[in-house]
């Protein structure tokens, strides 16, 4: 296949092997072939949100509803292995991301005295100039929320299955908790007002017209997704779940 | 026109440096960026000091020497402009003007606001070139290439090498630099014989050299002298997974 890959990071030390590129590892370990990775895994990790509010809509539509959607999808046996993935998916992301953000500070060691952004047409953002802090809020964020909900509260509703929906309104009682999701919410809409659109980039995705749309698109979604989560919050917190 | 400058001074690689305020006075509003920078210099000379040293070459933004952060942005306010064509107009009488030096691990300062790019010539080495036979000039028209490509190439090779898309990531990347070497490469059919092992050689290069990688930001297309955009970094992508999963 390709040589040519080394590992090592040294100015103008650059060996130039015939081995072929036996391990792909040294293929992610490459500034383009970390953000294919991170671009792949945070593709996943925004579809699945995409799923995770769809799901989560359903609370709108009663206990009986929401409560037998999540009992069907547990009790799928594929769920574990899908869990297992986006577990890896997620621990990719943040490993590659974290990793990368490093390397990134280390290729300037000494700073701007004035440093100002430099306008159209640059995609630069808050958002996009705090993907780090959004992304480890997120990762202290998902531990508490897979805490509260996965392994949290165990009611058993009458039909005999988990009760999601109250374990959801009494999580949402509390202000403290709702100010804690919508902070957070707040952050994955951020995170996604440039991470969206940005993934498909580093995966190559580019075209004259249409990357105007997916950088729309993308800005979209994340309001939506965010706002979503938001809502569903407020609402429970202000309703306690009539039902 | 009066300006307050605030210069980088640092005597060479291993000093530290800092900001030196200069008043540049009787400054003319139709002076190049350059020319003022150079009326400071002859002053200095004459008052037996040393002079800031820049680079530059053709002063006529073509070649890619002249290298200056103008408060806080690479060759300064003007889109699609080096700061050789930066001229004083655009100043305000008294303004405070903030000049520093390409910034980034792979540009070690040799002295004041002139720094090292010779890591972009090992990139170029590591894969920015053609095969041919040697031997007579061959007929420019032996190989056809189409207007649509002709273009594409074109747009791609009106990178000048400045270094400004370093200086403005904020990751130090040289993505947008080599994307456009790659690309230009890429689409012509001169460059398809090292097309696989060009794109893998010339990211590692860079890697190698210490320059960091790609948010997406396109802080540099906006800097771009020559307004080179980011849709050669994607296409960048494609010829690396091109190159890694297709093996061709
Ligand atoms: S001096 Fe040649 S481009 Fe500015």
């Amino acid at each position: 296949m390709v040589s040519g890959l080394s590992s090592e990071r040294q100015p103008g030390k650059l060996r130039y092997t015939d081995e072929n590129m036996s391990s792909r590892i040294r293929v992610f370990d490459s500034s383009v072939g970390s953000k294919l990775l991170i671009g792949l895994t945070g593709l996943a990790l925004f579809l699945y949100l995409i799923t995770h509010i769809a799901g989560n809509a359903l609370i709108f539509l009663g206990a009986d509803t929401f409560n037998t959607y999540a009992h069907t999808l547990t009790s799928n046996p594929l769920i574990p292995i899908i869990e297992l993935g986006l577990v890896l998916v997620f621990l990719t992301h943040i490993f590659k991301t974290v990793q990368m953000f490093v390397r990134n500070k280390a290729a300037r060691p000494v700073a701007y005295a004035v440093k100002k952004p430099a306008g159209t047409p640059s995609r630069k953002t808050l958002a996009s100039s705090t993907m780090i802090v959004s992304g480890l809020w997120l990762l202290l964020f998902v531990v508490l929320h897979v805490q509260a909900f996965k392994y949290g509260l165990e009611y058993e509703a009458a039909s005999g299955v988990r009760d999601l929906y109250r374990i959801e309104m009494e999580t949402f009682a509390s202000p403290l908790t709702v100010a804690f999701y919508v902070v957070s919410m707040l952050l994955v809409g951020s995170h996604l007002w440039h991470g969206a659109s940005s993934a498909l980039q580093s995966l190559g995705l580019d075209h004259p017209s249409w990357t105007p749309r997916i950088l729309a698109a993308g800005k979209i979604a994340a309001v939506a997704i965010a706002g979503g989560f938001v809502v569903i919050a407020l609402w429970a917190h202000v309703t306690g779940g009539a039902r | 026109m009066r300006l307050n400058l605030k210069i980088w001074r640092q005597a060479g690689p291993d000093g530290a440096g800092k900001l030196v305020d200069y008043a540049a006075d009787h400054v003319s509003p139709d002076m190049s960026f350059l020319e003022m920078l150079d009326v400071i210099n002859e002053r200095l000379v004459k008052q037996g000091e040393d002079a800031i040293s820049f680079d530059s070459d053709c002063r006529e933004g073509i070649c890619g020497m002249c290298s200056l952060v103008i408060n806080g942005v690479p060759h300064g306010p003007d889109r699609g402009t080096t700061v050789c064509q930066l001229h004083m107009r655009r100043f305000k009488d008294g303004e405070t003007v903030t000049i520093e030096p390409w910034r980034a691990r792979a540009f070690p300062v040799v002295k004041d606001l002139v720094v090292d790019r010779s890591a972009f010539d090992r990139i170029i080495a590591a894969g920015g070139y053609v095969s041919i036979n040697v031997g007579g000039a061959p007929d420019g028209n032996a190989i056809p290439v189409s207007k649509q490509v002709a273009e594409q190439a074109m747009d791609s090779a009106a990178c000048i090498g400045c270094g400004a898309c370093v200086a403005a990531c904020k990751n130090a990347s040289a993505h947008l630099f080599m994307s456009a070497k790659i690309a230009q490469l890429s689409v012509l059919p001169q460059g398809q014989v090292e097309r696989t092992t060009r794109v893998v050689a010339m990211i590692a290069q860079a890697d190698a050299d210490g320059f960091g990688s790609c948010s997406n930001e396109g802080e540099c297309e906006a800097v771009c002298p020559k307004e080179i955009p980011i849709s050669n970094i994607a296409r960048m992508s494609r010829e690396f997974t091109r190159a890694v999963f297709a093996g061709k």
